[in-house]
Order: C-alpha cells, then sequence, then structure tokens
C-alpha cells in the first residue's frame, strides 16, 4: 500500500511536476491566509500580520521543498533528472561516447559468450532427473588406466553388492546395419540393459521404454528410437510403435521414441564415436560359452538419496578388491572409480572455462580501465562546468552521483551493444568449437545469460566511473574556475598520475594474456611437428561393418575385406590401400592386453607385460607410410589364413627385446581362448594412436585371418584429392554386396584436425581474447599520451621556441610512452610469472614460464606500445610554436 | 523561543497529527490550530514543517485526502484519518504511554 502510494505519487510528480507544487503551493498559500486572517482579527495591522504569520510558519520555500520530496523529488527524480542530462552529456561528446561504448562492448559481449557457454556446460542443470544423483562407475587398470570399461561377470557383481546405487545399468556402443526400408545405412546403436531409462531418469516421447522382462533372452528384440533417427528414416510417424525394423538381419520391435532433447553418449568410450541413434538390449548371456570376463562394457548408476558419490566409490572399490581376490586371473590389481556424470561430461572443459572466462574478465579490466581514462581526460575538460555546479551550490555526493549516473548509462548502452556482439560471438564459437569436445548447441543468450551480462555491466560502471568521480569531486574550485582546466592544474597534476596508474595496469593485463596465448601457441606448434609415426596427406579413410548374421565364417569376413581391398587398388588414381580396425587418433576402444614371451619365465598374475593389439594388411603399413624397420611384412598366405605371426612396433621391441634380434621369437598375445602363440616377422615403427602427446605404447599387429574383425577401416593414399575417389570405392563395396553401407568417410588431415581441435579451439580462443587485450590497452596508452601532449601543447611549444629540435619533443613523448610501456610489461610478467602455471594442464612441449615466449610478447608489446605514442608524438612535434604561446 | 514552549521530540509530529485528526476531519491550518488549543498553546510546532509530515502519513495510507471548499469560500485540503491511521494512533499512544511510564520510574528512582 505504501510503495504503491509513494510510487503513484512519485510518478505523477516525474510527468506533471508543475501541477504537484501549484498544488502544495495552494496548500501553504491559504495556511498563511488564514493565519493572517485569524491575527488581524486579534488586533494586529496587516503588515504586522502577516510578518507574525510568515515567521511562525518558517522558511515557506524550505517548506515546499521539503513537501515536494516527498510528494515527488526523491532518488527516482534526480536519477531521471542525471538520466537526462548524462544522455546529453553524452550526445554533446560523440567521439568519446562512441570509443567508450564500443571498447565496452567488446569487454562485456566476450564476457557474456564465454559466460554464456560456462553456463550451458558447468551450471545448468543436466537434462536428467535429479542429475547430480547419476554417476559412471568405471575399473582402474593396474597400469592406472582410469575410466577403463569392465566385463559382464563384475557388473554383474557390483550390481548385486552395491548398497550406494538406487540401480545400475551396463551399455555399450555399437554399429548395426539397418536395410529393409530405403538405403542400407549403418546406425549407432547403444545396447543397454534394462534399467538404462530408469537410471538416467528420462520418459519417452511416445510409447514406453524398457521394462525389466526386456531382459529376458525371449524378448530382447526391441527397439527405442532417438527423436532424429524417428524424423528422418519415419517421417515421423506417430503409429511407429509397434512397427518393425531389420538390424544386422534381424527383425526388432519399436517401443518407443524419445524425446528430442535426450542423448546419454560417453564419447571418449563409445565404440562408434557418435551419439545413439537407437537404443536395444544388451544380451547378458550366462553359463559357458558366454563371454563374461571380456572388458567392453560402460556402467551408468543412480545414487540412492543423501549418498555421496565419495561413498559409493569407497565401496566400489570395496566390490573390486573382493573380485580381484577371488579371480585374480581377471582382476589381479584392478580398482574402480565413481565418476559424476556432470564430471564425465565437462570434467576436462571445466579448468580451460574458467580460464577462458579469466581471460575474458581480463580483457573486461581493459576496457574498464580504458573507458576510466577517457572519463578522467573528459572529467578534466568538465571541470569548469563542475565547478560551476559546485559553486551553485551542489554538494559533493550529488556531483559523484551524477558522474556514476554516467557512467552507468554508458555501461548499460555498451551492453546492450555487447549482447550483439555476444550474440554473433556465440554463433561463432559454435561453429569453431571441436566436436569432441561437448555439444555447444544448447548455449545461447538466456534469462540467467542476460542477468549476468546486466550485473556485469553495472558492476563495470560503478569500477571505471567511480575514480574518475572522486576525483572529480575533490577539485578545487578557485583553480578551475581560474583557467578552465586548460593547461596541467594541480589536480590535473593528480589525475595524470591515475590515469598513468590505468595505462600501466592495462599492459600489465595485456602481457599476462599475450604470455598465455603466446604458450598456448607455441604449444600447439610442437603439437603439430610431432611426430606422428605416418604421412597424412592424400589419405583417405572409411569404416566398412559387415553384419554377423551375413557372414558366419571368419573365412568370409577375411574374403570380403581382401576383395574390397583388391577392387580399390584398381580404381584409377589409388596409389595404394590397405585396413587396420582402428585408425590412429580416432578414440575407439584400445584397451591394452596382456602378453607372455614364449621361452622366458612367467611373471606372477597380474604383472605381466600388455600391449595394444591391432589388426591390419600388408598394405596398411605401405599405404600410411610406417616404415618396417626389420624384418618382412606380412605375405599373401599370411593374409589368407592364419598361420600365426605377428608384426611389432618399435616401442615393443625396445622394451621387451633391448638386446636381441625379436624377429623368430614368440609371443602370447591373451585375445584367444586357448594360447596361441605367434611368430614375431617384423618391427614396424611406432605410430601415435591414442593421442599425439603421450609417447606411443607397445603395440602388435595381427593379420586379418589371425584375428578376424567383422569391421575394419579401409585407408586409401591416392594421387590428388582423395576425397573424390570415395563414391568410386563405396560402389566397388556395394558392388560386393548391395546391402553394405560404409560411414566416417573422411581425409586422413580430417582425422587429425579433430583430435587438435580441442587444442586448436583454446589457442584460438586465448588468442583472440590476447589480440583484444592488446589493441584495447593500445587504444589506452593512445589516449593517454594524446591527451597529455594536448595538456603540454603550450609547454612543448616553449620548448620548440627556444629552439629544441622536432626529434628531441618526438623523443620526449615516446619516451614517455615507454616509461610506461615497460613499468606495465614487468609488473605483467610477475604476474604472469605466478597465473600461467593455472595453464600447465594445457601445455604441450613448453614450460608454464617459457623465456622465449615471454621475451617475444615484452617485444610485442614494446613495438605496438611505439606505435601508438608515434602518432600522438607526430603531433607534439608539429605543433606551431607561435600558436602554441598564444594559445592561453 | 520562549522557555515555557516544549519543543517537539522527534517522530512526535506523527502522533500528534493523528490525534488532532482522530477528533474530526480538518485542513493544514486547522491540525496547528487544534494542536495548539488542545496544548494550551504549549506545543511549538514548526507551522511549515506539518506538509512534508502530513504527506507521508498520508502516503503510508493512515490519512485520506481530499479538495473541498473551506467556509471562508475557498479552496482547502482536507485530511481524515483512515481506519489504518486510527489503530497506528492507538499504537503509537501506547507506546508513548509506556515511553514516559519507563521515564517516570527511572526518574523517581533517582
Amino acid at each position: 500500500m505504501k510503495w504503491f502510494n509513494i510510487l503513484r505519487d512519485r510518478l505523477r510528480a516525474l510527468r506533471q511536476r508543475e501541477a504537484v507544487i501549484h498544488d502544495i503551493d495552494r496548500e501553504m498559500r491559504l495556511h498563511l491566509e488564514l493565519q493572517v486572517e485569524a491575527n488581524i482579527n486579534s488586533g494586529m495591522s496587516p503588515e504586522a500580520a502577516r510578518e507574525k504569520a510568515m515567521r511562525s510558519f518558517g522558511n515557506v520555500n524550505r517548506a515546499v521543498d521539503a513537501a515536494y520530496d516527498v510528494k515527488g523529488g526523491g532518488l527516482f527524480e534526480t536519477l531521471v533528472q542525471d538520466s537526462r542530462y548524462g544522455v546529453r552529456m553524452l550526445a554533446k561528446h560523440k567521439a568519446f561516447t562512441s570509443v567508450a561504448i564500443v571498447t565496452l562492448a567488446l569487454g562485456i559481449g566476450a564476457n557474456t559468450a564465454i559466460f554464456s557457454v560456462v553456463n550451458e556446460l558447468l551450471l545448468s542443470p543436466l537434462p536428467y532427473r535429479s542429475a547430480e544423483q547419476i554417476a559412471m562407475l568405471w575399473e582402474v587398470t593396474p597400469e592406472g588406466r582410469h575410466q577403463n570399461i569392465t566385463s559382464r561377470a563384475n557388473f554383474r557383481a557390483w550390481k548385486a553388492q552395491n548398497t550406494s546405487f538406487q540401480g545400475i545399468a551396463a551399455f555399450t556402443d555399437q554399429r548395426f546395419n539397418m536395410t529393409g526400408t530405403g538405403e542400407p545405412e549403418e546406425l549407432s546403436v547403444q545396447l543397454a540393459t534394462p534399467e538404462i531409462f530408469s537410471v538416467l531418469g528420462v520418459d519417452p516421447l511416445l510409447g514406453r521404454t524398457f521394462l525389466p522382462e526386456d531382459g529376458e533372452p525371449a524378448n530382447m528384440d526391441v527397439a527405442v528410437l532417438s527423436y532424429p533417427l524417428w524424423q528422418r528414416r519415419f517421417g515421423g510417424q506417430s503409429n511407429i510403435v509397434g512397427q518393425q525394423l531389420t538390424l544386422n538381419g534381424i527383425k526388432f520391435t519399436v517401443i518407443g521414441v524419445m524425446p528430442p532433447s535426450f542423448q546419454f553418449h560417453i564419447k571418449s568410450r563409445s565404440g562408434t564415436g557418435r551419439p545413439a541413434e537407437l537404443w536395444s538390449i544388451l544380451p547378458m548371456p550366462v553359463g559357458p560359452g558366454a563371454n563374461d570376463r571380456g572388458r567392453f562394457l560402460s556402467v551408468v548408476g543412480r545414487l540412492k538419496d543423501g549418498v555421496p558419490a565419495e561413498q559409493a566409490a569407497a565401496e566400489l572399490r570395496t566390490i573390486e578388491a573382493r573380485l580381484s581376490e577371488e579371480t585374480p586371473e581377471y582382476n589381479k590389481n584392478y580398482s574402480a572409480e565413481v565418476l559424476p556424470l556432470r564430471d564425465q561430461f565437462f570434467g576436462n572443459v571445466r579448468r580451460p572455462l574458467w580460464l577462458m572466462l579469466g581471460a575474458v574478465g581480463f580483457v573486461l579490466l581493459i576496457a574498464c580501465a580504458n573507458v576510466a581514462n577517457l572519463l578522467l581526460s573528459l572529467a578534466t575538460s568538465r571541470e569548469k562546468e563542475i565547478a560551476v555546479r559546485a559553486a551553485l551550490g551542489a554538494r559533493r555526493f550529488r556531483i559523484v552521483r551524477q558522474l556514476l549516473t554516467e557512467s552507468l548509462l554508458l555501461a548499460l548502452l555498451g551492453s546492450a551493444l555487447g549482447l550483439g556482439f555476444a550474440y554473433l560471438g556465440i554463433k561463432a564459437l559454435v561453429l569453431i568449437s571441436p566436436r569432441d569436445l561437448v555439444s555447444l548447441q544448447g548455449v545461447g543468450l538466456n534469462l540467467t545469460v542476460l542477468a549476468w551480462t546486466l550485473g556485469v555491466s553495472l558492476l563495470t560502471g560503478i569500477v571505471f566511473g567511480l575514480a574518475p568521480a572522486v576525483h572529480v569531486s575533490r577539485l578545487n574550485l578557485n583553480d578551475s574556475l581560474k583557467d578552465g582546466g586548460k593547461s596541467e592544474s594541480a589536480q590535473a597534476s593528480g589525475s595524470r598520475r591515475l590515469r598513468n596508474a590505468l595505462v600501466v595496469s592495462e599492459i600489465a593485463l595485456a602481457v599476462v594474456l599475450l604470455a598465455s596465448a603466446g604458450l598456448l601457441i607455441r604449444s600447439f606448434i610442437r603439437l603439430q611437428q610431432v611426430d606422428r609415426g605416418f604421412e597424412t596427406d592424400n589419405l583417405l579413410t572409411m569404416v566398412v561393418r559387415i553384419p554377423d548374421s551375413r557372414y558366419r565364417e571368419d573365412a568370409q569376413f577375411v574374403n570380403f575385406f581382401s576383395q574390397a581391398l583388391e577392387r580399390t587398388r584398381h580404381l584409377p588414381t589409388v596409389r595404394s590401400a590397405g585396413m587396420v580396425n582402428f585408425l590412429p587418433l580416432y578414440g575407439g576402444l584400445g584397451s591394452a592386453t596382456g602378453f607372455k614371451i614364449v621361452g622366458r619365465p612367467e611373471p606372477p598374475p597380474g604383472q605381466g607385460p600388455s600391449t595394444d593389439v591391432r589388426v591390419a594388411d600388408a598394405g596398411y603399413f605401405k599405404t600410411m607410410g610406417i616404415p618396417l624397420l626389420r624384418g618382412r611384412n606380412f605375405s599373401d598366405s599370411e593374409q589368407r589364413e592364419p598361420k600365426h605371426v605377428i608384426l611389432i612396433n618399435e616401442a615393443l621391441a625396445r622394451k621387451h627385446f633391448p638386446d636381441e634380434d625379436p624377429i623368430g621369437r614368440r609371443l602370447d598375445v591373451e585375445m584367444f581362448d586357448t594360447p596361441q602363440p605367434a611368430e614375431i616377422i617384423g618391427v614396424v615403427g611406432n605410430v601415435r594412436y591414442d593421442s599425439l602427446i603421450d609417447e606411443s605404447p607397445p603395440a602388435v599387429y595381427f593379420p586379418h585371418p589371425d584375428l578376424t574383425y567383422a569391421f575394419m577401416t579401409l585407408v586409401i593414399r591416392t594421387d590428388g584429392e582423395p576425397t573424390a575417389i570415395a563414391p568410386a570405392v563405396q560402389r566397388e563395396i556395394r558392388a560386393l554386396d548391395p546391402n553394405q553401407p560404409v560411414s566416417d568417410v573422411r581425409t586422413m588431415n580430417q582425422v587429425m584436425a579433430d583430435w587438435v581441435s580441442r587444442s586448436r579451439f583454446n589457442t584460438l580462443l586465448l588468442g583472440l581474447f590476447a589480440g583484444l587485450a592488446t589493441l584495447l590497452s593500445a587504444v589506452g596508452i593512445f589516449g593517454v599520451m594524446n591527451y597529455s601532449v594536448a595538456l603540454r601543447t603550450r609547454e612543448i611549444g616553449l620548448r620548440l621556441a627556444v629552439g629544441a629540435q622536432p626529434r628531441q619533443v618526438l623523443l620526449l613523448v615516446l619516451r614517455q610512452g615507454l616509461v610506461l610501456t615497460v613499468a606495465g610489461i614487468v609488473l605483467g610478467l610477475a604476474a604472469a610469472f605466478a597465473l600461467t602455471r593455472l595453464l600447465s594442464g594445457l601445455l604441450f612441449g613448453v614450460g608454464a614460464v617459457d623465456v622465449t615466449t615471454f621475451t617475444a610478447i615484452s617485444l610485442l608489446l614494446v613495438v605496438v606500445s611505439l606505435l601508438a605514442c608515434y602518432l600522438p608524438a607526430r603531433r607534439a612535434m608539429r605543433i606551431d610554436p607561435l600558436s602554441a604561446l598564444r594559445y592561453e | 523561543m520562549a522557555k515555557n514552549k516544549a519543543d517537539l521530540l522527534q517522530g512526535t509530529l506523527d502522533m500528534l497529527i493523528l490525534k488532532s485528526l482522530s477528533l474530526g476531519e480538518l485542513h493544514g491550518y486547522g491540525v496547528i490550530q487544534r494542536l495548539r488549543q488542545l496544548s494550551d498553546e504549549m506545543l511549538n510546532v514548526e507551522q511549515g514543517s506539518l506538509y512534508p509530515a502530513l504527506y507521508r502519513i498520508e502516503q503510508k495510507g493512515w490519512v485520506s485526502a481530499r479538495w473541498d471548499v473551506h467556509d471562508t469560500g475557498r479552496e482547502a485540503k482536507f485530511y481524515k484519518l483512515t481506519r489504518a491511521g486510527r489503530k497506528q494512533l492507538e499504537t503509537e499512544e501506547a507506546s508513548w504511554d509506556r515511553l514516559v511510564l519507563a521515564i517516570a520510574k527511572v526518574r523517581q528512582a533517582t
């Protein structure tokens, strides 16, 4: 009630100020008249009556003012007044206003864009019910490899023995060929135990999700579609539930469709590397013949209410230790971990994101310093105006408030434009963001982001407005009124110190950003220069997966692929072709497998050596340019039927055969149900399969007949553009089997680019921010020097008049700029030494404190600031002594 | 300022205005007159400060105001106690009584 009344009165006063004052006036006048009449009635003369009435009423003007303060006025009206005045002031100083607004908009825009990503990835809830209860369950291998997949047997044990989870579900992503309706197509299918949807807490859009009885062997042929697949392949038909589709030659019944927002994809451990388009039941056979011990499952669980992830992890480790004791042949020295879902998804982007937010915070600080500087210069030239207001009785608080209103106005205008920049910035971010990072599709300007922007802009308005405002309010009236701020007065020298301090801090901040960006750029270059062990140019790759249902015998698989390669080799422009199961730098499951060296004493269980296992043909090494260092490549007959031969890489040879020739030795790799030693026939060069950063681990290569895979990645080296040959290869494969799709058609350069994309993304962004910071500080130093030259016009004119050479004047100004720059660089380097270690996880081949980088960026800043000083310096040099002296 | 007149304590003006209006509708001058009568000319209210106080009370919803023709034929603004105002007056009088009582007790003790 009260607030409403006040607001109503204030609004009325705003619109009808005159009427409000008139009412007050009328009321008080009547009061006085009645009093005068009463006094006359009691026998006074009219003059005495009037005088007495006035005296007892008190100061009429003050009473009207006080009354008006209640009725209208107050903070509300002064705010409107101040804003109006501020708008007029900003409109008057157009150049100042536009520079300030653009500067702020850049700072605020960059902040908003990065914050919107932080908000989406790190702050917004994940799209699952009570997502904070969902966590991944992984094993940790004896070698310390984290997030390792587990086996059916271990999953069963976890499920039966844990007390921390409401439920856990196992899943694995696999490629399935869908045939029947339209073109054959390879789908990414997530096979899961029936609990998965209840663990994730999502409901279907249509139909139902899995029920416990779907896990029975007789009921497993059910399928839940993703929304995109439903739209793409089934035209979004509403009667899809109950229809049948064919996967790998087996019929499945559609039981439901998931909503568009649903996705559950653990990229780093996915066998397909892409989000699932369809869900079906993961068979969990028991008994002899069932692959109970092979590790291929990811596990997700929902914690019970109030059970923290750490407690669940401790329990899981206990269960795993028990497994390790009971079945050492499979689980010796294995441990387990529980990873909250948000950490799983975004754990590896959290640090870079906070760093980026810090970086844009620095950019914003620089922008603030710049605008504060501009405001200070402006305020100095407004000294006279402000002095007049003060002389007319404006209180200091009132003047500070006026100036703060102006800076808030600037900040708001800047953030309005900044939102525009942010909008474009977010679009650009989504475009350049690495595909394997995380989906940035949901990132945008939502309410949280807008609130953040508003908060940031109000804060910046106060930050950059306060210093000038307080400074101006301390003006010495006499001095200002006397010379109108045209020459360097006592306060002006105080403001000069403040301006210099601001520029020095700007440069220091820019140094920190440049140093960080420089380190990332050097890491990125190092990463590109890593010897990856193969040649990437003119190389086309594609994945072919043949369904188990059509080819039962190993020989058929071997046949299919060797025919496909043979046909490919005869295509024009194809120089060579080969195949491997998992491409380098392409994710995949690549888990280490134990092996024994035949003829050496057997190590205790769980402590034997392990190796990467790949399947390849002779053409693979030739096509990839992987050198054969010793021995020979696979022969034709070895590629037709199992001869128990292998190639090993240099790392394995070095580690296990340091002083002897490995050729002819035999390894028993634990890939088979029965021991199957294979003879080493050659040593090939190392290839960086998992990462460019880590050294290549030991690896063995089986020819296809020895270790048959249903899917292979073809690699094809061509003369000229490799993608041109793709349709022809697909035709040849279609000719072998009309129902056979290929997928993931990419050049090796694309695969590489994807792998370094995260590093490129970080480097690009930080480089951009550092560039922005440098630009803004250059503008800052330019502004300060320009203003300083303007203030010193008379002094410089005098110097020139008494015989100083223009060159000396030039040096005078440049020296002044250089002193500021060097001070900033020294300060910034000190900060960089302390701060760049935050980058350590993102660097490669370069330390967090790198003399070369730091020297280079210091020189860069010196050059930039000299350039920025050059224009004002040239202006100073060309001052005409006569007119400068007359200027006063 | 005459010694036999009392200055107003901070915050008591509101209560006095409410009290004077509790006897009937009045304009600003009338409020001053009534206060003077009721206090036997002992209370010294600065007349100019009456109006800001009246407006504030009006905003709080304790009095309502309307323009009407005064018996001298001129237009005057009349103030009338609202129900909320009457309640407020009771509260303020009660707390004033407590204060007077407390002060009196303290003074008797010395």
